[in-house]
C-alpha cells in the first residue's frame, strides 16, 4: 500500500472535530479546549507533510510527529482514526477500563511518538531525533507541537539553544498560540513578550500563521521548508483554544469541564454544519 | 577507577559507531581520550541537563547508543522525570553516568553531593543501577551496560579507594553480588556497595575475621535468591553505603530480609542530613559517621547483640 493518504486523503476537519466530541463524551473527559486548537494545524501536517512508508505509524524512516503538549492527543487521535490506525471502538471505548488510549500522550500507542502531558519533555526529545536522523544522514523530519503555556518549561530554551546550535534544520518548532493556560491567559500567568522575536533571537527561522486557515498552514509550512540554511524553524501558529465549537471558543473552563448530553448534542450539531469560522 | 571508565567508553565508542557522549559541560580530562580517539561521537550538550537526557532519548530512538555523562547531583537527580518518562518508559538503551557521587565534592557543598541518587531512581520500572567499587567492576558494569540494551543508571562514587578484586571478576558480576573476602560460617556478612566496599572489607580484616564480605555492584537487578542465600548462611547482616540509609543499599536488603528471611541488618549510611561543613573527602565521611574509626564501634555493639 502506498502513502497516499498523505497528498490526497481529504476529510473535513470537522470531522476530526466530531471524533473528539465522540471521545470526550465517551470518556467523560476534559482537554476538549486543547484539542480543538490545534486540529487544523495536525490535520494539514498529516494530511500534507507527514510521511509514513506503507501508511505504518511505525514505519522505519518516517517524520516525527511529536506531541509535546500532550493534553491535545485527542486532537491526534482523531486524524489516527482518519489514517486507520484506530477504529470506531477505539473511540467510543475511550477511558473505559483497560483502554490502552490514554488522557495524555503515551509513546506505547502505535502513532504517538513521546510520553508527554509533563510538559517541556517531548521537544528535547524531537532535538535528538532531528540530531540523529541528520547524523543518519537520512531525509525525515522532526515536528514538535508545544502550548504556549508549555513553553513556560525550561527544557524547551534549553533544546531551543541546542537545535540553534547544531544546525537542526530539519527540526520544526510549532507553538499552538491560543493564549491560555491551566489558569488563566499566557500574558496573566506569565507573558511570553515577543515570541517571534524571542525564537528568532535564538536562532529559528520563524513564521507565523492563522492556525486555523488551512492552506495558510501549508504555505507556511512549505516556505520555512524552503528556507535555506542551517536554521531550526519555528512556526507561530495564531490559535483560538476550544476553536471548532462557538460556546467553548476562548472560554478557559473548557481546558476542565466535562460535556454533559445536551452540551454535547450542540457541540456536535456545530461541528458538523460548521457554523463557525 | 576512572581510566578503567575512560577505557571502557572508548572501546565500545571505537567498536561501535553508534555510541555517543553526551556531557552535561563536565568532565573536562576524563574525556581527552575519547575525544581524540572518537571526536564525531562526542557531544557537549551545554549546562542543560534536561534537555540532554530528552535528547539522548530521540537519539536512541534513531538507533544511537548514548552514555549521558553528569555528576551524580544533576544525572540523575536533576533529570529523575525525563529518565523516567522520555527513557525508562519506552526501554531506551541511554546509559546515564552519575559522578562524583555521595562526598566526592567534598569542599564545594549540598549542590554537589549526592546521597540520594540511588533512592531517586531505584523504584523506577525498567531503570538497572549500577554501583562498582573498583576498576575491575567498572570496566563489568560499563560492558553488562551496553550488553543490556535498555535503561542503566551507573553510580561513580570516590575512585581512589583501591582495588577490591585482585583479578577481573565474572562477566555477569555474580549477579551483581561478588564475595570479596571469604568469612567464617554462620559469621556475620557485610555488604557493600561502591566507595565503602574497602572499608568494609578493612573492617573484616582487622576486626571482625569471621565477616565475609560482600560487592554489591548492581543494585538492580539484584539476584535476589542469591540474596536470600547470603542472609540465610549469616548470624547478622551489616551494610555500608555512601548513601542515604533510606532508599539505597540497606533499604535494599531489609526489604528483602524481612520478606523472606527476617535477619537483624545494621545500616552504615548517611543519616538522613546534609553535610554541615566541608573538608577533605575523609574529613566528610568522619562527619557522617562513615570512616572506619567511627562506624567500628557500632558494629561491634550490633554484632555483639547490643
Amino acid at each position: 500500500m502506498s502513502d497516499s493518504r498523505a497528498s490526497s486523503h481529504a476529510y473535513p476537519v470537522g470531522r476530526l472535530r466530531r471524533t473528539v466530541l465522540e471521545m470526550a463524551y465517551a470518556g467523560s473527559t476534559v482537554h476538549i479546549g486543547c484539542a480543538f486548537s490545534i486540529i487544523e494545524l495536525l490535520a494539514v501536517l498529516y494530511r500534507r507533510f507527514l510521511r509514513y512508508p506503507d501508511n505504518h505509524p511505525d514505519a522505519e524512516g518516517r517524520d516525527f510527529l511529536v506531541l509535546s503538549k500532550g493534553h491535545g492527543v485527542m486532537a491526534q487521535y482523531a486524524c489516527m482514526v482518519e489514517r486507520g490506525w484506530l477504529g470506531p471502538e477505539d473511540v467510543s471505548n475511550y477511558f473505559k477500563d483497560g483502554s490502552h488510549l490514554k488522557g495524555l500522550s503515551d509513546s506505547r500507542v502505535p502513532g504517538l511518538e513521546v510520553t508527554s502531558g509533563s510538559l517541556g519533555h517531548g521537544f528535547s526529545v524531537g532535538v535528538g531525533m532531528a540530531m540523529g536522523a541528520l547524523r543518519r544522514g537520512t531525509d525525515q523530519k522532526v515536528y514538535a507541537v508545544v502550548g504556549d503555556g508549555e513553553i513556560n518549561e525550561g527544557p524547551i530554551w534549553e533544546g531551543a539553544l541546542v537545535a540553534a546550535h547544531h544546525g537542526l534544520h530539519n527540526l520544526m518548532l510549532i507553538v499552538d498560540k491560543n493564549g491560555f493556560q491551566a489558569m488563566g491567559t499566557t500574558d496573566e500567568v506569565l507573558a511570553l513578550g515577543d515570541l517571534d522575536a524571542k525564537l528568532a533571537s535564538f536562532g529559528f527561522d520563524t513564521v507565523t500563521v492563522n492556525g486555523h486557515d488551512e492552506a495558510a498552514i501549508e504555505a507556511a509550512i512549505t516556505t520555512l521548508w524552503q528556507r535555506p540554511g542551517s536554521k531550526p524553524k519555528a512556526l507561530i501558529a495564531n490559535t483560538v483554544k476550544g476553536k471548532g465549537v462557538s460556546f467553548m471558543e476562548n472560554d478557559n473552563r473548557w481546558h476542565y469541564t466535562r460535556l454533559d448530553a445536551a452540551r454535547y448534542a450542540a457541540a456536535l450539531a456545530e461541528v458538523d454544519s460548521g457554523v463557525t469560522s | 577507577m576512572r581510566q578503567a571508565f575512560s577505557d571502557a567508553l572508548v572501546k565500545l565508542a571505537t567498536q561501535d559507531p553508534n555510541v555517543l557522549l553526551l556531557t552535561g559541560d563536565h568532565g573536562y580530562a576524563l574525556f581527552d581520550a575519547f575525544r581524540r580517539e572518537c571526536p564525531t561521537q562526542y557531544i557537549n550538550a551545554g549546562v542543560a541537563e534536561q534537555n540532554m537526557v530528552g535528547m539522548a532519548a530521540g537519539l536512541a530512538r534513531l538507533g544511537y547508543r548514548p552514555f549521558v555523562y553528569g555528576l551524580s547531583a544533576f544525572v540523575p537527580v536533576r533529570v529523575v522525570e525525563q529518565i523516567k518518562l522520555d527513557i525508562a518508559h519506552d526501554q531506551l538503551p541511554v546509559v546515564l553516568l552519575g559522578d562524583g557521587a555521595g562526598f566526592v565534592y567534598s569542599h564545594l557543598g549540598t549542590s554537589h553531593q549526592s546521597t540520594e541518587d540511588i533512592a531517586c531512581v531505584r523504584a523506577i520500572p525498567h531503570l538497572a543501577v549500577y554501583s562498582p567499587a573498583d576498576r575491575f567492576e567498572m570496566t563489568r558494569c560499563m560492558e553488562l551496560a551496553y550488553a543490556r540494551k535498555g535503561a542503566v543508571y551507573l553510580r561513580m562514587g570516590k575512585a581512589d579507594r583501591g582495588g577490591v578484586h585482585t583479578q577481573m571478576p565474572a562477566p555477569d558480576l555474580q549477579g551483581g553480588l561478588c564475595q570479596v573476602r571469604l568469612g567464617k560460617a554462620g559469621g556475620p556478612a557485610f555488604l557493600a556497595t561502591g566507595s565503602m566496599v574497602c572499608t568494609a572489607r578493612q573492617l573484616a580484616d582487622t576486626q571482625v575475621p569471621e565477616a565475609s564480605v560482600w560487592s554489591v555492584s548492581c543494585l538492580k537487578p539484584l539476584q535476589q535468591d542469591r540474596l536470600v542465600s547470603i542472609l540465610r548462611a549469616s548470624s547478622r547482616v551489616v551494610t555500608f553505603e555512601e548513601h542515604d540509609v533510606a532508599g539505597g543499599l540497606g533499604s535494599l536488603v531489609t526489604e528483602t530480609a524481612c520478606e523472606h528471611w527476617p535477619t537483624r541488618v545494621l545500616r552504615i549510611g548517611v543519616q538522613d542530613r546534609f553535610s554541615e561543613c566541608c573538608g577533605t573527602y575523609d574529613y566528610l565521611l568522619k562527619e557522617h559517621g562513615l570512616d572506619l574509626a567511627s562506624l567500628t564501634p557500632r558494629v561491634h555493639r550490633f554484632l555483639k547483640g547490643e
